[in-house]
């Protein structure tokens, strides 16, 4: 039956319709993101005293997130949301709960293999080293895919068990009261291994990464539309507790997977054993061959690693002379620069014969710019995986299995290109502006609260003449020499000379920059207390902007009819993922064990759930897993690095796990005084009357 | 009406809205009288709240307080209606503050389903009110308005009572520009004073700014007894009584809310024998979930400028499937008297092609419906 005429819209009306409903949009994510940018600028600024650099790429970038967010937040409502909610009603009126089983399966461990939450786990164990942590390197780097397999199967369970829990109306706290405490009694029992203890933060970590922008919103409209369509729960707000699931089954898969492998992987050893002659056979089951171990030895190890691995000087200093040349570098620093490998890995006496060796070449170019093209491009790419995939899985069950169709084609379809569009141009905007302006706060950050001067960098001054050394007297007589040197802005400063960097053959002269500790020697309370604030705001800002964050608030205010507010649920999750990032870069600065933290903040989570009613309590657990996302991630695994880098702790994970458990947290409380308030008018009438 | 779609009949839908907390108590009282199929919408109660913000945590800061509550709809025979409404006052307190309201709206009713059949007698009548009115409105949640229940809590009209529901219409014709207009539509309840209704609604009109393109939609519907939520305001009591006790118990003494009347000489909208004019007419369709897109064009092919579709629950109380509940749509048309009958022609033929699916077509009298026409 057609509708009566289509209304002709002119061009002119058309043109400031879209422009009204493009600048709504856009206006909404401008503040979303407005906190986080003010944020990192201010803090650049005002605490580590540099101006942003790169601006107008960044400023770019930023545009580009804006923009992105729109398109995707729009996309999500339009098109994947209503598609997911709509196979969700179809599903348990056409099929029976083994097949929903399978299809909840099917759609757990694909959402996994789409969205690349892995790489951002391979990233935060950039620094993981095969011989002090071998099962984690082995995970991570050498068997990858088992890793994967573990965590998509966790998703699958999760999606699976979700979908039984709606079918049959089930609660979700037996669920949390089953798998919590398995997962607290295995992380105990883990936590005594040598090896399987440093596992612990990757598995509690894994639970919140997995769970992405796509795969959130889908599932949770997914969930709504069985839990409606199978009418077996009373509350207002069913539908919830998917997500919260696929953030503890991966858990368990990642824990289990660590313990079959951990009898087949070597123990923990030194590092110069490992890279021993003798010990090659059980390198070799960590590393596919010698070159990889080659180059392990030089961009996560230090210099005894090296000349064990070499065994004879000579070809260690062969091995050097490929690091000075600029073309044959890569072989052996894969992704690291020079200059980050000086500063970070290399040792006095390499960064010596190392300079030496340059002294001869031409200087090295300037770190190429990120070309903008080519990330565009890969991250179109990624987002085509992320999003495709799924969609289609979802599109092939609603059409070919239940023979339907989406109530508004054509709306679903525009949705999904929006969809795809805004998240390239997210992604390619957080790769571009917001990742790089993070990376500008996050890694000097270790700055604020050292106290120990620290090597910046080396300027080579050739050709250099004696003759402008001075001499200057110390109140006791004691002689020092000393000569100007210009910073940046062209002001002399002196700066004492140390006769040993001079080359008189050369006439070169190697001067070390040394940064100051920014609050004196001492004074590295104020410090620490200003990476808590950072890491704070930082949560706090980045969540705030997250795409799945949005769509759950949106969801849950429109189920619950506007009596809990979308902004109540964003600014709640917010500030519990704030105080999971300040709990989590504790973790970091006093190596404090990954139970500690886990044991108690669980424990008071579970009690608080008891208390909670059935539908708060799946929004809630839902709130943990929504909170890594695109924006989240970049950001805070920039931080964590630089803290971790700068301490030398042997991973950047853990953090993650501690932003997941919080909002939970924090959500439940705010639960729990909705509810209050929502019984206390229907409470004091009934008093009134003495009954009841 | 064609005896092949379905039965036509008079009717008295009982609508009640209470507390959430309430729901299984409510579910019990209705299977105890006999009823079979109990439709619900989530929705909430708005009432002022007086008391500062807690500690100024987000979201609970606010001067409105929102509770969530559940609007139950059921039709029964008409002379058991008065009786039904006692018995739910009786047994849910409806007579304290603040738990809820319940009234009853006589309509005609097409439909392949069994009327229930009901069991319930003994009318306490002092409690009912006689004299009310339903005024509906119909507002963009995005909209440029003032929010209705604001306006309504402002001017101390009685407790919104507000649910969500998604507008169809023109909205449908304009293509995939369509995007650009948020479908989602606040559907505001008021029981009012039926002698004050016509002011009330032009005060909310007047305040609500619903005179703007895209203001909003509202009209009246008689209720033919019920009772009135009178807590508009939450928060410290600083008398014996507050003015909402005092207000329920004149009521309960006049029995009737004539009392109350605010606004005078304005019966414009009722003729000479004192009878308002109801010129238009409320259509209502039940449907399962995904077929009221179907109903709406047929509704809009017979003349009907658009609908606003309501997702609710069909709650089984009786037979093999009972607990379990069912989504359905529920679609609310305001149309022109004279469109009435072609418009029902046109649902019930669609109705008749869904063999294997329960619907129900409710029509009622409807008057002072206002809406901005765009000139």
């Amino acid at each position: 039956m057609a509708l009566p005429d289509r209304i002709h819209i002119p061009f002119r009306v058309a043109v400031s319709m879209i422009w009204n409903y493009a600048r709504v949009r856009i206006y909404e994510q401008i503040r979303s993101v407005a906190f986080i940018i003010l944020y990192l600028v201010a803090f650049k600024i005002v605490v580590l005293n540099e101006p942003p650099t790169n601006a107008l790429q960044v400023s770019a970038g930023i545009g580009m997130v804006v923009l992105g967010l729109a398109f995707f937040l729009e996309g999500l409502f339009l098109g994947l949301m209503p598609l997911g909610e709509r196979v969700g009603l179809q599903l348990p009126q056409r099929c029976n709960i083994a097949v929903i089983m399978g299809f909840g399966l099917l759609l757990g461990v694909s959402a996994t293999l789409a969205e690349p939450a892995i790489a951002a786990l391979r990233l935060a164990g950039i620094t993981v080293t095969p011989w002090e942590t071998p099962l984690l390197y082995r995970l991570l780097e050498a068997e990858t895919d088992k890793l994967v397999m573990s965590i998509g199967a966790g998703v699958g369970f999760a999606v699976a068990f979700g979908m039984v829990r709606f079918y049959w109306g089930v609660s979700i706290k037996p669920f949390i009261y089953f798998l919590v405490p398995v997962l607290l009694a295995m992380t105990a029992v883990f936590s005594r291994d040598e090896n399987l203890c440093h596992i612990l933060n990757l598995a509690w970590d894994t639970g919140g990464v997995t769970t992405g922008p796509v795969t959130v919103p889908l599932v949770l409209a997914m969930g709504i539309g069985v839990s409606r369509s199978a009418g077996k729960h009373e509350g207002t707000a069913s539908g919830f507790g998917i997500v919260a699931l696929a953030s503890l089954f991966p858990v368990i898969g990642v824990l289990c997977m660590g313990a079959w492998l951990n009898s087949s992987t070597p123990r923990p050893v030194p590092a110069a054993e490992f890279f021993s002659a003798g010990n090659r056979v059980n390198a070799m089951k960590l590393v596919k061959n010698e070159k990889d171990l080659e180059a392990i030895a030089f961009q996560r190890g230090d210099e005894a690693a090296r000349r064990s691995f070499y065994g004879h000087q000579l070809n260690y200093e062969a091995a050097l002379r490929i690091v000075a040349d600029n073309e044959k570098r890569s072989e052996l620093l894969g992704a690291l620069s020079l200059n980050d490998w000086l500063v970070r890995r290399a040792s006095k006496n390499e960064r010596a014969m190392v300079a030496l060796e340059m002294s001869g070449r031409p200087a090295a170019q300037g770190v190429a710019a990120l070309d903008s093209a080519e990330v565009m491009k890969n991250e179109a790419k990624l987002a085509f995986r992320a999003v495709v995939p799924l969609v289609m899985l979802l599109v092939f069950i609603l059409v070919v299995v239940l023979r339907d169709k989406p109530r508004r084609t054509d709306e679903v379809l525009l949705g999904i290109l929006f969809a795809l569009a805004g998240m390239g141009i997210l992604t390619s905007g957080i790769r571009l502006g917001l990742g790089p302006l993070g990376d500008q706060v996050g890694r000097p950050l270790p700055q604020v609260f050292r106290s120990e001067t620290h090597e910046e960098g080396r300027i080579i001054l050739e050709p250099f003449d004696l003759g402008s050394v001075l001499t200057s007297f110390s109140q006791s007589g004691a002689v020092s020499r000393f000569f100007y040197l210009q910073d940046r802005k062209g002001i002399p400063h002196p700066v004492p000379f140390d006769a040993t960097r001079f080359d008189q053959k050369a006439r070169r002269y190697e001067h070390i920059v040394e940064r100051p500790p920014m609050f004196g020697p001492e004074l590295t309370m104020i410090g620490i207390a200003l990476v808590f604030v950072f890491a704070f705001g930082m949560g706090y800002g980045s969540t705030v902007a997250e795409p799945a964050l949005s769509a759950l608030g949106a969801t849950v205010e429109d189920l619950t009819v506007g009596t809990v507010k979308k902004s109540g649920v964003i600014y709640t999750v917010s500030l519990g993922v704030g105080m999971g990032l300040v709990a989590g870069v504790a973790r970091i600065l006093y190596s404090i064990p990954v139970v500690w933290l886990l044991l108690p903040s669980y424990l008071i989570v579970m009690i608080l759930t008891y208390f909670s009613e059935d539908d708060f309590a799946g929004i809630a657990w839902d709130s943990g897993g929504v909170t890594t996302g695109p924006i989240t991630v970049p950001l805070v695994l920039a931080m964590g690095l630089g803290i971790g880098g700068e301490l030398n702790v042997v991973d950047g994970f853990g953090i993650v796990a501690m932003a997941s458990v919080f909002p939970i947290l924090t959500m439940l409380i705010y639960g729990i005084i909705v509810q209050m308030r929502q019984r206390q008018l229907l409470q004091a009438q009934t008093e009134v009357n003495g009954d009841e | 009406m064609n005896d092949l779609t379905g039965i036509s009949r008079e009717v008295s839908r009982i609508t009640l809205i209470a507390h959430q907390s309430l729901n299984g108590k409510i579910m019990e009282i209705f299977a105890g009288l006999g009823v079979r199929t109990l439709f619900a919408e989530n929705s909430r109660c708005v009432r002022q709240k007086v008391n500062t913000s807690f500690l100024g945590i987000p979201g609970l800061g606010m001067e409105f307080s929102d509770v969530a509550t559940e609007i139950f709809r059921v039709t029964v025979p008409v002379a058991v209606a008065d009786a039904v409404l006692c018995r739910l006052i009786k047994e849910l307190e409806l007579q304290i503050p603040g738990r809820g309201a319940v009234f009853a709206q006589e309509l005609t009713e097409i439909t392949r389903m069994d009327a229930s059949e009901i069991s319930c007698e003994g009318v306490d009548d002092l409690r009912l009110l006689k004299d009310l009115s339903l005024i509906t409105g119909i507002q963009s949640k995005s909209g440029s308005g003032a929010n209705l229940f604001r306006v309504a809590l402002k001017l101390g009209v009685g407790v919104p009572v507000v649910s969500i529901g998604i507008g169809t219409g023109i909205r449908d014709r304009l293509g995939l520009l369509r995007v650009t207009i948020s479908p989602e539509k606040e559907l505001v309840y008021l029981m009012v004073p039926s002698h004050d209704a016509d002011g009330l609604q032009r005060l909310l009109i007047e305040e609500g700014h619903l005179d703007r393109p895209g203001g909003g939609f509202l009209y009246q519907t008689p209720i033919r007894a019920g009772i009135v939520d009178p807590l508009i305001r939450i928060g410290r009591q600083e008398h014996a009584a507050s003015i909402e006790q005092i207000i329920a118990a004149i009521d309960d003494l006049k029995k009737g809310t004539a009392w109350r009347k605010r606004f005078f000489g304005m019966e414009s909208n009722y003729d000479s024998s004192g009878q308002p004019v109801y010129t238009h007419r409320e259509i209502g369709f039940l449907c399962h979930e995904g077929e009221g897109d179907a109903f709406v064009h047929a509704a809009m092919q017979a003349g009907a400028e658009g609908a606003t579709i309501a997702r609710l629950r069909a709650i089984r109380l009786a037979g093999d499937k009972k607990g379990h509940s069912v989504p359905c749509e529920y679609g609310i048309l305001c149309v022109a008297s004279p469109l009435e009958q072609q418009i029902l022609a046109a649902l019930s033929e669609v109705a008749a092609r869904r063999e294997d699916s329960e619907w129900v077509l409710q029509s009622q009298i409807a008057c002072s419906v206002f809406a901005h026409k765009r000139n």
